[in-house]
């Protein structure tokens, strides 16, 4: 599709786009570690968020820092950070989430010269006045330290404007995702992959306009084709391979939704607009669709899921862990018996960066098409 | 109406021809280095062991981890669903399916048609598969195909823990350095690939009967130390190693 | 175990710490009164090893630890086949090995006592990791009773008042909680007693732990290993401060008579991480026939380390700090300089790292922490590749060589 090229040429060297803006902008790039970053903080304090969803190549510095166990992510990330792959960073930013991430934070500040560095450390509970009122502390904490590394005021103003966008972005994103939802076909899922990995590093305003002519373009396209592939949803957490659409498509499958940390999930959930803005940003943090390293209750995430893999008329669902990430690993067997239970089967792939076997793959995402 | 189902796996290729619904004959032979090359060269010989001219076939399915390889096959389909098909063929009844090969053993769960209901795969390391086997094989200086009737000979099977198949592979050196028995070792090595499988195929939930399918089933240790694990009796048919060709060839006839 | 085949040693009886038996006893009666609770009308609450345990004692509930039941799986060599169960229910084997042994336990009341009791509640503090909050889950979906989450946020650089406020309000929460299931009024008067018996009981196993300053050291890390179920699973009660003074006695005696753990003692090792629970004997013979003690450890000493931010005059306020600042919710840097306080203490000549793959936040960062202590102190270490409870990730040829490559460095 020709509209998702800008956004594909962007997902393929992210790198060189961020060094491209700052060139031109003079800006400062922050790195981000996770879907919980402040990003209207960033944006409203004129820098570009960054975010970091592994690494680019083979692991060997980040070897003598973590430990094999660790995920590919972790490790990637690292990597890149220790080879002067993210030397553009001004800085960057590690909201609590995992275990992992919360090691590597230290790691990253002991080793890495990527700039300043700053642990925004989230509340683990989200479902209570305390951890709400503490998630906005956090928050307000998070805005002053910005604004000193980036020796700049952050105002009300400011951050208004970046509410807007925001909105903006989240708002075509669910219209998008509605497309996908109910034409299948429209756009291909490698596509949406691209234009939500270029949400996360593509300059805010920019993206928003880009993103928007691309929803209205497709909206007005006739109907598709019905397509008879099989309905896949996609539950998980990280997934760095764009591969994954295209395997499933050419097995048979187009893919209807998702709930992943590179899909919806961090792109859920508006701000309130006409009340104290840092507020309004926290209040967004503690409701959007939760990661399994947060807890609100004890099955939000599948009653979560269930309703999605029903709202999307799901035939079945992938679920892609990243190997050796806790959380996701933890809820899995409860997720899968919740579809079981609602007769939506469903398929476990573990997945490190670089597919080690790529055969395997394939034979399980096409026995799942043929099982469905 | 002849159709030919050809499983190019990763340490063996099979082929099995069907005709109206009956199994006329099979074939097994190592795959080699050309994926490509086996599918040809085992089509070829079960035709001239047969021999039927090419002319007559009606449809070929290719399956296993080379299947898409095999250019002249008129549709590719994975080995979980042909395993299915097959031992529902060999065996109605079936309602389970454990297929250990070279690199990924499998657990199927199955309907009263030979549709597939779930399934399970080993994760991408070698631990329970037919590769295990083989390191421990070279680390024993056994035959592999020895293994399974020295294994009934152990009278007290070693404790081999270690997952990873290099650690495992230490754990048999140094049983072998303190002088234990070839047979306890072995056995040992059997209930730990048992223990692997059976933990996996749980997730499926392992109803009886369960048929075991792939070349592993050969080696009746590995049969015994998956029934001692999961307490159910587990069919070997004749047909093991070319189920997965044979329920290929059934898909092929439609 | 006594083998009536083999002559009794009177050197190793005389090594042999007589408090032990005590000890077992008062576990033994600890788990009978857990069982029991069906004829004591009691309730049994399950929590983790850095939750605050004090107001459960205050309120008359038995607090009951899963992490200490992992132990003892894992020291019961039972450890395999309940991870296998666990990973037939769907959870991966890269998992926490404590946390897989207990939810399949749970289903099955296996193990070497037979399961845990029934929890009436649930209480999780996140200051261990945030694999504790992920199991709790697990168990409160499947005993359907009420789960009580105190959220420590993580230091990584500093301790923020934000931090502060925010678990401060979440004790209010927590006593709110035990009213509510335990349909009673909380008794602050007597939180206030169960504290100061806690913060005397930490401060005895201090100093029990500090014997091993001496040289030769009276007690090992692998001692303190098993005599720290006490100051987990019971602090805050008299019995263990009566245990530790007696322990501490019998420890100070040794000293004065100076019985050695490690006959012949040459070199002092200092351990990092959970012990290899299936696997202590054997570690401690074999740096025994090296003559070499691990005098202290990172793990034993987590259970006393927050003293100085609790307050006897106010110790429900203080839980907020006490409970957030404990060894592994801190940076790697900040351990790494604790672990050199540690190596200046006891005098250690080497550091001992095990790489625990049920434990990242314990374990990420160490190769950070070994190079650190290696720069500033000039000492050898090691690093042993293991699981605290799943034995099949242990590879005993691997870590013998390891280990006696290791000593070989420490006496060139």
């Amino acid at each position: 599709m020709q509209h998702s090229k800008q956004f594909q040429d962007i997902f393929a060297d992210p790198k060189a786009y961020a060094r491209r803006w700052k060139e031109k902008t003079g800006g400062k790039v922050i790195g981000t570690l996770c879907s919980y970053a402040p990003e209207e903080l960033i944006l409203a304090g004129g820098a570009l968020g960054f975010r970091i969803v592994g690494g680019s190549g083979s692991i060997s510095k980040a070897d003598a820092h973590l430990q094999s166990y660790s995920c590919s992510l972790v490790r990637g990330a690292l990597e890149d950070a220790l080879n002067e792959q993210l030397d553009f960073l001004g800085g960057a930013i590690f909201p609590h989430t995992c275990d992992s991430i919360q090691r590597l934070s230290d790691i990253w500040r002991m080793n890495a010269e990527t700039g300043f560095h700053l642990d925004v450390v989230l509340p683990v509970k989200l479902n209570t006045q305390s951890a709400r009122n503490y998630m906005a502390a956090v928050m307000r904490k998070a805005r002053t330290d910005l604004e000193a590394v980036l020796d700049k005021i952050i105002t009300d103003d400011d951050l208004q404007k970046a509410i807007g966008t925001y909105n903006g972005i989240r708002s075509a994103m669910k219209r998008l995702y509605t497309l996908r939802r109910d034409r299948p076909g429209t756009i291909d899922g490698s596509d949406v992959h691209a234009i939500v990995r270029a949400s996360m590093v593509m300059d805010r305003n920019d993206f928003l306009n880009s993103l928007t002519q691309v929803v209205e373009s497709l909206e007005q396209q006739p109907e598709p084709e019905s397509k008879t592939g099989k309905r896949i949803f996609f539950s998980g957490g990280v997934c760095n391979l764009p591969d994954v659409y295209s395997v499933i498509e050419s097995a048979g499958g187009t893919v209807v939704g998702d709930d992943l940390c590179t899909g919806f999930r961090g792109l859920t959930g508006l701000i309130d607009i006409g009340g104290d803005p840092m507020d309004a940003i926290a209040d967004r943090y503690a409701r959007r669709a939760i990661c399994p390293a947060k807890h609100s209750g004890i099955t939000r995430r599948g009653d979560d899921l269930v309703r999605l893999a029903k709202e999307t008329r799901a035939q079945g669902v992938i679920f892609l862990f990243l190997k050796f990430c806790d959380p996701h690993a933890f809820d899995y067997p409860y997720l899968k018996s919740m579809l079981d239970a609602e007769g939506i089967p469903s398929l476990l792939l573990e997945l490190e960066e670089q597919i080690p076997s790529e055969g395997q793959f394939r034979t399980r995402c096409e026995a799942f098409m043929e099982m469905l | 109406m002849i159709t030919v189902g050809i499983d190019v796996g990763s340490i063996s290729a099979k082929a099995a021809l069907i005709n109206a619904g009956e199994l006329i004959g099979s074939r097994v032979m190592l795959t080699g280095y050309n994926a490509r090359n086996a599918g040809e060269n085992i089509f070829t010989g079960l035709l001239d062991d047969l021999g039927i001219h090419r002319d007559a076939v009606d449809r070929i399915v290719a399956t296993g981890y080379g299947r898409n390889s095999v250019a002249f096959a008129h549709k590719a389909v994975t080995e979980i669903t042909c395993h299915a098909v097959g031992a529902h063929f060999q065996d109605p009844a079936v309602r389970c399916v454990i297929d250990i090969g070279g690199q990924d053993s499998k657990a199927i769960a199955l309907d009263s048609t030979g549709r597939v209901k779930d399934f399970a795969m080993n994760d991408k390391c070698a631990a329970g598969t037919g590769r295990f086997l083989e390191v421990m094989a070279r680390a024993l200086e056994v035959d592999l195909d020895a293994f399974g009737k020295m294994s009934l000979k152990a009278d007290r099977p070693a404790a081999i823990s270690s997952l990873c198949t290099v650690f495992a592979e230490s754990e048999v050196i140094s049983l072998i350095a303190r002088g234990e028995r070839r047979a306890n070792i072995i056995a040992g090595i059997h209930e730990s690939i048992g223990s692997r499988v059976v933990a996996m195929a749980n997730r499926v939930g392992i109803t009886e009967p369960v048929m075991m399918a792939g070349g592993v089933a050969n080696n009746i240790g590995v049969v015994k130390a998956l029934e001692k694990r999961s307490g159910k009796t587990i069919l070997v048919s004749a047909y093991a190693q070319v189920n997965g060709a044979i329920g290929a060839a059934l898909i092929a006839a439609g | 175990m006594n083998n009536p085949d083999k002559p009794i040693d009177p050197e190793r009886e005389k090594r042999k710490i007589k408090s032990v038996k005590r000890m077992k006893d008062i576990m033994t009666h600890y788990y009978i009164d857990a069982k029991t609770t069906d004829q004591t009308g009691k309730k049994v609450a399950w929590i983790t090893s850095g939750g605050p345990v004090e107001p459960l004692i205050a309120m008359d509930v038995i607090p009951v630890y899963p992490e200490n039941h992992g132990a003892m799986i894992g020291a019961a060599k039972m450890g395999v086949d309940l991870c296998e169960k666990a990973e037939e229910m769907g959870y991966s084997s890269d998992l926490c090995s404590y946390a897989r042994a207990d939810i399949a336990c749970a289903t099955v009341n296996g193990g070497p006592i037979g399961g845990l009791p029934r929890p009436d509640m649930l209480v999780c503090c996140n200051n261990i990791c945030g694999t504790v909050l992920k199991w709790y889950e697990v168990q409160a979906r499947y005993f359907k009773v009420p789960l009580f989450i105190l959220d420590t946020p993580f230091n990584h650089t500093e301790y923020t008042k934000e931090a502060y406020a925010y678990v401060r309000a979440q004790l209010n929460e927590y006593i709110a909680f035990l009213e509510t299931h335990c349909r009673k009024q909380f008794d602050f008067d007597r939180l206030a007693e169960v504290g100061r018996l806690s913060m005397a009981g930490q401060r005895l196993w201090q100093q029990v732990l500090d014997t091993a300053v001496h040289r030769p050291a009276p007690m090992s890390a692998f001692d303190a290993f098993f005599h720290l179920a006490l100051i987990v699973t019971l602090r805050g009660t008299r019995t263990v401060v009566d245990y530790y003074t007696e322990l501490l006695d019998e420890m100070k005696t040794r000293v004065a008579t100076g019985i050695a753990v490690v006959p012949g003692e040459k070199y002092r090792l200092l351990w990092d991480n959970l012990p290899v629970w299936f696997r202590t004997r054997w570690l401690s013979d074999k740096f025994a026939a090296h003559a070499a003690c691990l005098v202290a450890d990172t793990y034993t000493s987590s259970w006393c380390g927050t003293l100085k931010y609790l307050d006897e005059n106010d110790f429900f306020g203080s839980m907020a700090e006490g409970y957030s600042r404990v060894y592994i919710n801190i940076g790697t840097d900040q351990m790494a300089g604790m672990v050199m306080d540690m190596v200046d203490k006891y005098s250690a000549d080497g550091l001992v790292i095990h790489s625990n793959r049920s434990c990242k936040p314990y374990s990420l960062g160490q190769y950070d922490i070994q190079r650190i202590v290696q720069e500033k102190r000039g000492i050898p270490s090691l690093v042993i590749e293991a699981d605290m409870t799943d034995a099949r990730n242990f590879s005993e040829s691997q870590i013998d060589t390891r280990i006696d490559a290791f000593m070989e460095v420490l006496k060139s």
